[in-house]
């Protein structure tokens, strides 16, 4: 029955044919249906966000899902720019762009500069403990931040106390903070773009005269400028989406986007609108960083999960 | 003579190259964490603190009160160690699931394919921060979209109160599906696209069905992948913080997971002490399903 079967469709039969082509174009249909469900899951939210930053206050303050006339809506009934003018008014958002602004380019700079060295040394000597420090690294990050942050906040105090030492609510404190934080994964990360430098290339720079030092900065370095980008982008943007730490350590003069964005909402008010604009604010430098380093990171990301 | 000479020079500047990081991980993961298992034993309070080096220390009686559900602080802790286990136990399956269906579809032959991998990841590089605002305003009662279409659709007849109460987790569980699923659907789709197309070739001349070749090469070929992705997963779910802290605010009441509950018992009700025995019970906690998964790791790679 079978064989006879395969033999009927292997005649060459016109409505078959046609038939067969139907199903095909039926299946490309369905694919491109799934596809679009899945953009549109995806994309939803963002669109909320993108209407809500151009409705007014009044809109979503009015709006009530039980009455069809003020239902929320995704096309603003009126548009209105004011969200975007008036980011600064109510909460000092533009003071939390700067405070954002310095602590995660500090940490991108900071961080660079501690993992190259240690990432260097990890891919280029042999000591003692070599391994036992390489797991170490890789095991700082199993642990939850909050179990840092108390014996930090002690640490801090006592700093300040028995030091003079401010670290709270400060930039440096910040920032040595989130260092700290972002270098395990940074020194990993750099640690497998230096050893896809070949060993022969600073090998030769140093029979031509050069110090470890100078074999590092004339040949490692520029050699390994995408690693080192990538390292500085995913530093720069932990820093910039830290919440946990943010929402202790920093205070009024330090206070990072992050958390600023909380104050929209307040038991007396509740500014959707205001906040929606100052989220798409706060995303841009995340996604133009992040679209200019995409392929760096995900593969990062991608070696660092499937080698385990 | 100049290996002769360069080896002890050779010793030292690896010791100055490996310095920052090491000073660094001293400094801000060792001590701290030593420091913090001392706090545990202590009764460190607002009235203590001042005077930390005089706090009475008290042996396990932190460990016994959180271990203890008569004692309020005890029962609620325990209750936000079921809570996060709860979320996990939804997210994680739902998450690997759907990522894994996306990468089988991105894994397809169409049009715009390389825009719609971009765009997928979106989730995953939007800030916590920004991401889990919007779905707070989204799950609003009186102004938020779910309700719109659960009114629309005829399934509610008013309005629910998702961010408090009992409805709580379950938004909560809504907006880290559709931030966790892009990173297991990249790390999955990366899994695929190692996969020899030969090996598909083959069955299908053998004349394997599409979910044949599903369940015997695809599936078992991402196995390792799965393994790692479940390991990362079930780790960062015990650090669960910004998706409860943002949708649900500082104190999510019934929804508190552990990292928000520490953070409220130690910072707002200032018993450093307790809650550095949570935080170190959390660690343990940790610890001991890392050391799980990498026995099962071990054990699957003998197999293979």
């Amino acid at each position: 029955m079978k064989v006879r079967a395969k033999l009927v469709q292997a005649r060459p039969d016109v409505g078959r044919r046609a038939k067969r082509r139907w199903r095909k174009v039926g299946q490309r249909i369905l694919l491109y249906l799934a596809v679009l469900l899945v953009v549109a899951y995806v994309m939803a939210p963002y669109l909320w966000m993108v209407s809500g930053s151009f409705k007014t206050t009044l809109e979503i303050q009015a709006a009530d899902v039980t009455k069809p006339e003020l239902e929320p809506r995704w096309i603003p009934r009126t548009f209105t720019l004011d969200n975007y003018k008036n980011v600064n008014k109510t909460v000092r958002m533009l003071d939390y762009f700067r405070n954002s602004i310095i602590i995660s380019l500090g940490t991108m700079v900071l961080s660079i500069v501690v993992s190259i060295s240690a990432a260097y040394a990890l891919s280029r000597f042999d000591f003692k403990g070599k391994n036992t420090l390489a797991l170490g690294v890789a095991s700082t990050q199993m642990f939850p931040g909050i179990a840092f942050l108390i014996p930090y906040f002690i640490l801090f105090s006592l700093a300040n106390r028995y030091l003079g030492l401010r670290l709270i609510n400060t930039y440096h404190g910040m920032i040595f903070t989130y260092t700290t934080f972002a270098i395990p994964f940074c020194i990993l990360m750099l640690r497998n773009f230096l050893d896809s430098v070949p060993r022969e290339i600073d090998e030769q720079a140093r029979i031509d005269g050069c110090s470890h030092l100078g074999a590092l900065f004339r040949v490692i370095i520029p050699l390994s400028t995408p690693g080192i980008v990538a390292v500085g982008i995913y530093s720069f943007i932990m820093a910039w989406n830290e919440v946990l730490f943010a929402s202790i350590l920093t205070g009024r003069a330090t206070k990072t986007v992050a958390i600023g964005l909380l104050e929209y909402i307040t038991a007396q008010q509740a500014r959707w609108s205001g906040m929606m604009a100052a989220c798409i604010l706060v995303s841009i430098p995340v996604l133009i960083l992040f679209t200019f380093m995409q392929k760096q990171i995900v593969e990062g990301l991608v070696s660092g999960a499937t080698k385990g | 003579m100049r290996k002769i000479g360069s080896k002890p020079r050779k010793k030292t500047m690896v010791f100055w190259f490996i310095l920052p990081a090491v000073l660094c991980m001293l400094l801000v993961h060792v001590i701290p964490i030593l420091w913090g298992i001392y706090i545990s034993f202590l009764e460190l309070d607002l009235y203590t603190i001042t005077r930390w080096t005089q706090a009475p220390f008290v042996w396990l009686e932190n460990y016994r009160q959180i271990f203890t559900s008569k004692v309020a602080v005890g029962e609620r802790f325990l209750r936000s160690i079921y809570t996060v286990l709860i979320y996990g136990l939804v997210t994680i399956p739902i998450g690997y699931l759907l990522g894994l269906l996306v990468a089988l579809l991105l894994n397809r032959e169409f049009l715009g394919r390389t825009l719609v991998r971009g765009l997928i990841l979106l989730p995953y590089i939007t800030p916590d921060s920004v991401a889990y605002n919007v779905w707070r305003f989204i799950f609003q009662a009186r102004i938020g979209i779910v309700n719109k279409y659960l009114l629309g659709l005829g399934l509610i007849q008013e309005p629910l109160i998702w961010l408090v109460g009992d409805r709580a987790l379950y938004a909560v569980i809504i907006a880290s599906i559709w931030k966790g699923w892009p990173f297991a659907c990249l790390i999955l789709l990366a899994g695929l696209q190692g996969i020899d197309p030969q090996l598909y070739e083959a069955a299908r001349i053998d004349g394997a069905t599409g979910w044949q070749q599903f369940l015997h090469i695809t599936f078992p070929l991402l196995k390792p992948v799965s393994k790692t992705l479940l390991m990362l997963n079930l780790i960062w779910n015990f650090h669960a913080f910004n998706q409860f802290y943002i949708l649900l605010g500082a104190d999510p009441g019934r929804a508190h997971v552990p990292s928000t509950f520490i953070l409220q018992e130690a910072f707002k009700n200032l018993h450093y002490g307790l809650g550095s025995a949570m935080a170190v019970v959390l660690m343990i906690v940790i610890l001991i399903l890392t050391a799980v998964s990498f026995r099962l790791r071990r054990g699957s790679s003998y197999e293979g």
